[in-house]
């Protein structure tokens, strides 16, 4: 019952319905667009994250280094059984292990020549590859043991078809050239730009070519059922891997004064260190995609200058609104002056119509934006599009961070306080006779 | 004890670089429960002293005393609380707040300030008071639904909810026309024998002028009569 002064504020508001209605959707509009552009952002990272993991065949990555006698650093697992037992002492708990080995080749087929990673991993057996790789040719029964999938990119530059014969060249592990002959198996379907640059083979048969032995391999990558949990994972695999006393790398590296990443310098470091026998390093998908947060980080600043740039102008408005306001209403000023109504309960019914129509506005643009995010996420722009990587299965999607929407609002509410805030200064410095005077 | 008591008071506004002396020294004194009409022709300071006893307005010099206490040391602040609990007022032009109905804007007052009624006790004074001013079946309307009469009889009922000691009314009949005015006139008389408040109110109206018990004419920003009639009380001496 005290609350007259905000609920003749909330009253006011309707008085001048189609101008509350502009300034309410100009701030709506802002709120809005910013909302939207905070929704990419906040689903960009995750979306990204995931389209890599799904690639890599990991949340959580595991590799072996070490150091040949002239200096040259060797990428490989020759024990796995330490990682794994680091994983079961600390409970932890993934959807599957895939093992890699990568190497860069070219691949030759009749005259014509390309480069590519070869990715070897197990065929027979990763179920997970069967799910995701979709085979446009071939079939995975014929898949033995010098297979070799391409994309349907890689495989109309070649000019190859499943049964075809390629002669790969690469460089061993200890650095002498080398080939072998792989028999094309399957062609797949392009899945993205990055989809279509993946060309899987067989682990053990590339290991043996370039070096390695039974049961050895160069990374270990574990996949879990939710991309959240990896950073808990590789940290306590990291412990307790530590806490075994195997070799270990430092899991972040900071090169001040460096445009690289966290991740890059990471490597970066590694390479300068020397030590002996078997080293670890443990890095998750957000290590690698880590680049990516900057575009996020850009992203939302870029939607904060937006966010101020808009409501500069609509302060003006608010502004402008509320000194006309204040004469339209100057009879009203003086009444309550006179009647006993103090010249801060003056002043903050004028912040209070303020601060509704903030919130007014800002509660509809947060809504116009779920409505905008949740139309836009129905577009399926399938897969096979460049922008793949930073969707969720060909849609858009969005996520919201809720302290960023309440930042935003606060932010919003604060701007137009403050356009108020002179106009019911002067409003509430007026003096009752006056107030009353001019009004006749 | 003069329920108000003005003392030498005089008011000069700026005007570019002259100034204008609207009220040039007067005083005299009110008694409770007096029904008092400041009259005069158009510009000859009624309102301006209105406003200085309504305290919205302070003297150039003198003093007004409210209920024997001096008010010309009196913080913004102080002022506003004492105008909400010892005055009323009633304007001119009605001054009702567009967005309140009847009965909130009657009841606006009683929200303010450190006012302590129990609901019911505001329930049933606010009723008594609409009813007073015959407008039980307007009480949900909104003031651009109703006509001048019914809009200065809000603003009475409005002017009494804090059972003020003095109501102060500008003009109260001037945007009436004439019988409707007589009507608030006799309302605002009714109401000042039931609960003995004191009325102050201005016209040039000389029929209006005729129903108040105590008359301060003025002229040029003096007061060129007061008198107090139906034996209320001696009538004060006239001061140049
Ligand atoms: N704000 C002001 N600035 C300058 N002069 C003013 C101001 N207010 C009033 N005056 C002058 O003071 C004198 C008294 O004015 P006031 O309004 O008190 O007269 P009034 O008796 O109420 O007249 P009316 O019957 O027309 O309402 C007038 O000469 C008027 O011009
Ligand atoms: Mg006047």
């Amino acid at each position: 019952m005290k609350y007259i002064i905000p609920r003749i504020a909330l009253r006011n508001l309707s008085r001048q319905k189609k101008r509350s209605f502009l300034l309410g959707g100009a701030i709506a509009f802002g709120i809005m667009i910013v909302t939207l552009i905070n929704g990419f952002a906040g689903a960009f990272i995750e979306n990204v994250s995931e389209n890599f993991a799904y690639l890599m065949a990991g949340h959580v990555f595991v590799q072996g280094a070490e150091k040949t006698p002239s200096g040259k650093r060797l990428s490989v697992i020759r024990d796995d059984s330490i990682i794994f037992s680091a994983v079961r002492d600390s409970g932890l708990s993934y959807e599957f292990a895939t093992k890699t080995s990568e190497v860069s080749a070219s691949l030759f087929f009749e005259g014509k020549t390309i480069r590519q990673n070869l990715t070897g991993l197990d065929l027979a057996t990763n179920l997970f590859l069967r799910e995701r790789v979709v085979l446009r040719q071939g079939s995975w029964d014929a898949i033995g043991p010098d297979s070799i999938i391409l994309s349907e990119k890689i495989a109309s530059r070649l000019n190859v078809l499943p049964g075809d014969r390629i002669t790969a060249s690469f460089q061993t592990l200890t650095g002498q050239n080398n080939i072998a002959d792989f028999t094309l198996a399957a062609i797949s379907v392009d899945s993205s730009i990055i989809g279509s640059v993946m060309s899987y083979v067989d682990l053990a048969y590339i290991n043996e070519a370039i070096g390695l032995k039974s049961g050895e391999y160069m990374a270990l990558g574990f996949m879990l059922n939710d991309l959240k949990a990896a950073e808990a994972f590789a940290s306590r695999l990291y412990t307790s891997m530590a806490g075994m006393g195997i070799q270990l790398f430092d899991r972040s590296a900071n090169e001040e004064g460096s445009a690289a990443t966290p991740f890059q310098a990471m490597i970066r470091t590694q390479r300068s260190e020397d030590w002996q026998g078997s080293r670890y390093s443990v890095y998750t998908i957000d290590d690698i995609v880590s680049q990516a947060k900057q575009i996020v980080v850009a992203l939302d600043g870029a939607s904060l200058i937006i966010l101020l740039v808009l409501f500069a102008i609509v302060m003006i408005g608010i502004n402008n609104t509320f000194r006309m306001v204040m004469y339209e209403r100057i009879k009203e000023i003086g009444t309550m002056r006179a009647v006993g109504v103090q010249r801060k309960e003056i002043r903050s019914l004028f912040l209070n119509e303020a601060l509704f129509l903030a919130l007014g506005g800002a509660v509809a643009g947060l809504v116009l934006a779920l409505i905008a995010m949740s139309i836009l996420s129905l577009i399926d722009f399938g897969m096979n599009t460049p922008a793949f990587m930073i969707m969720k299965n060909g849609h858009l999607s969005f996520f919201v961070p809720p302290l960023r929407a309440v930042f935003n609002v606060v932010i919003i509410a604060a701007l137009t306080l403050l356009a108020a805030y002179f106009p019911a200064k002067a409003a509430a410095k007026m003096e009752p006779a006056v107030a009353l005077r001019t009004a006749k | 004890m003069a329920i108000i008591e003005v003392r030498d008071v005089k008011k000069t506004y700026p005007l570019g670089k002259v100034e204008v002396q609207a009220v040039k020294g007067v005083s005299f004194s009110i008694e409770k429960g007096d029904f008092i009409s400041i009259a005069g022709p158009s510009g000859s300071g009624k309102s301006t002293i209105l406003n200085m006893i309504g305290l919205i307005d302070k003297p150039s010099s003198g003093e007004v005393l409210i209920e024997g206490r001096p008010t010309s040391g009196l913080s913004d602040k102080e002022l506003t609380r004492l105008r909400h609990e010892v005055l009323g007022f009633i304007f001119q032009s009605f001054n009702l707040i567009p967005v309140l109905n009847v009965w909130e804007n009657i009841e606006f007052p009683l929200l303010l300030g450190k006012t302590k009624v129990s609901a019911t006790e505001k329930k049933e004074w606010i009723d008594w008071l609409i009813d007073e001013v015959s407008l039980s079946e307007w009480r949900t309307h909104k003031p651009n639904e109703l006509s001048g009469g019914q809009r200065q009889r809000v603003a009475i009922a409005r002017a009494l909810v804090t059972k003020p000691g003095i109501v102060l009314a500008d003009e109260p009949t001037a945007n009436l026309d004439s019988s409707t005015g007589e009507q608030i006139i006799e309302l605002m008389k009714k109401i000042n024998r039931e609960l003995s408040t004191t009325f102050i109110f201005s016209t040039h109206d000389a029929k209006i002028v005729e129903v108040a018990d105590h008359i301060i004419r003025l002229k040029d920003g003096l007061i060129v009569e007061n008198k107090r009639l139906n034996g209320a009380g001696s009538p004060d001496q006239v001061r140049e």
